[in-house]
């Protein structure tokens, strides 16, 4: 069982050494190609999870107008609720809020309450935001004021187009690469194929099993299939550490989730790996007859 | 008399609507028989040998080896009807980068034989076909007779009990085709059936071993040699 297995990974082996510029090739496309789709998926996944994580960060304050009523205020917030994207509600009573305030501010104690009635409104979908912040001014209780609705509609645009770019890049670019890449994969077993050609006469020749013949294409192209995955999972590592430096730059931003290296590389080998079978599978499927 | 080994029952194969690799062919072949297949370019020569390889399928008709309907025998089942027999190919088919040692070892290798089964075997086999003094050399060392015997060789590796050869010394001079052929007959002699397609015509005769001719894609001719009783009678 060795001893087979022996032969059929050194053809695999020699294989490869024959057709080092095609294995570089067919590697390195299958590297960028994960790394784009698997690596900005992953960035995708993070950036969404942390712009919803982020406590208070992109909550969205809402000042009623002075003199409102309790039946205005109890009407405002479940039109508020019931908007699509809203998450939930909370009321600020300007009583609670004044108090809390002089509590931490003895100094205000002669000063009359000058807060209006508010709201907290958490957001369920980031993109929702500008739309929520339209409907909830178009209100008849919400305050004229232009600060009457308070959104930190710069990060949110900045996070959303950030999402949107991954999202394009990832699927357009990444999409077009892993064609490619399997193209590739594809070309250079049936340049394995051919320039193998002898031995796989040989092979017929005496009786080799078609297992035989083919094995050692499959391990071809799922060793270039299980580099790449590794090479994107280093390149992702490297420029996930620059989106997290970057992230950190912005101190409003926090700071994102440790990278779990171990997981994204076992993930992304296993995928390059499986193409990497896929293809070479697809391109043995079709050997050269023996004359 | 015993079922023939290898038979021809009206076989037809048709390449083209208009174009025969055989027309016809019955044929039958004993165990321990040494057949020269001969003819013109297009006879029928090496179709013959590529039905009992399964290279090719009859359109009609039936090719049976050693009681086996090759045209009822599933394609995955060929593997094992060619390590039945050895295929001695024209062009030698030898791997330039390896040395005649390993050309063998290569093939027994890739048939699944153990790497020590391999040491032990390989030189047996060359030193059957004399050609062990060579065993380090590579190909392009070798002259055409030699690198045929390497051929041979490994063809040999699974111990066959039936040799096919299409136009083994095409490639060669005379005394080089002379030689090869004499390993062909000691083969023979030690019981292996040899079937082989020629047509250097000189070799054939000087060999007196029977003649299938072939035309168009028919067989016109069975000669057989003289027994020893036929000769002694003339």
């Amino acid at each position: 069982m060795f001893d087979r297995l022996q032969f059929l990974f050194s053809e695999a082996l020699t294989a490869l050494r024959r057709n080092l510029l095609m294995t570089f090739a067919a590697i390195s496309t299958v590297a960028i190609s994960l790394f784009l789709i698997g690596g900005l998926g992953y960035v995708y996944y993070r950036v969404n999870q942390f712009s919803q994580t982020v406590p208070g960060m992109f909550d969205v304050r809402v000042y009623l107008r002075d003199g409102i009523s309790r039946d205005e205020i109890r009407a405002t917030a479940s039109a508020i609720r019931s908007l699509p994207g809203v998450k939930e509600s909370v009321w600020l009573p300007k009583d609670k809020m004044w108090e809390r305030t002089r509590a931490e501010n003895p100094q205000f104690a002669d000063v009359p309450n000058p807060y209006p009635e508010a709201f907290k409104v958490t957001l369920s979908d980031l993109d929702a935001g500008p739309s929520v912040v339209q409907s909830i001014r178009a209100m008849p209780a919400v305050s004229t004021e232009a600060n009457g609705v308070v959104y930190r509609s710069d990060e949110q645009r900045f996070v959303t187009q950030v999402l949107s770019i991954v999202r394009w890049v990832g699927s357009v670019a990444g999409g077009l690469l892993f064609v490619t890449a399997g193209l590739l994969i594809y070309n250079a077993i049936r340049l394995t194929i051919l320039s193998r050609r002898l031995e796989i006469r040989i092979m017929r020749l005496v009786g080799a099993s078609g297992f035989t013949v083919t094995v050692p294409f499959l391990i071809e192209g799922i060793v270039q299939g299980l580099l790449g995955g590794a090479v994107a999972a280093v390149l992702l590592w490297l420029s996930s550490n620059l989106v997290a430096d970057f992230i950190g730059s912005h101190n409003a931003l926090g700071h994102p989730p440790e990278f779990p290296l171990g997981t994204v590389t076992a993930l992304l080998c296993c995928a390059g790996a499986a193409y990497g079978f896929l293809c070479s599978s697809l391109a043995a499927r079709t050997p050269l007859r023996f004359r | 008399m015993a079922p023939p080994y290898i038979s021809f029952e009206r076989v037809e194969v048709k390449y083209t609507p208009l174009v025969y690799g055989v027309r016809g062919v019955t044929l039958a072949i004993q165990r321990g028989d040494f057949v020269f297949f001969v003819g013109k370019t297009g006879a029928g020569k090496s179709t013959l040998i590529k039905l009992l390889t399964r290279e090719i399928k009859a359109t009609s008709g039936r090719v049976l080896f050693g009681g086996l309907n090759l045209e009822d025998l599933p394609n995955r089942k060929t593997p094992g009807l060619r390590r039945m027999m050895g295929i001695v190919p024209q062009d030698f088919a030898l791997l330039p980068r390896k040395r005649v040692w390993e050309n063998v070892a290569y093939a027994m290798r890739a048939v699944g034989h153990p790497r020590r089964e391999v040491l032990k075997r390989v030189p047996e086999i060359l030193e059957q076909v004399s050609i062990g003094h060579r065993a380090d050399a590579f190909p392009h060392e070798l002259s055409g007779g030699e690198q045929q015997r390497v051929a041979i060789a490994r063809a040999l590796i699974n111990s066959p009990s039936l040799l096919v050869a299409d136009e083994p010394t095409g490639n060669l001079d005379p005394e080089l085709s002379w030689e090869i052929m004499e390993l062909l007959r000691s083969l023979n002699d030690r019981g292996t059936t040899v079937l082989v397609a020629s047509h250097d015509m000189m070799v054939i005769h000087r060999m007196a071993k029977r003649i299938v001719t072939l035309d168009g894609g028919k067989i016109v001719g069975d000669s057989r040699p003289p027994t020893l009783q036929e000769a002694l009678d003339v």
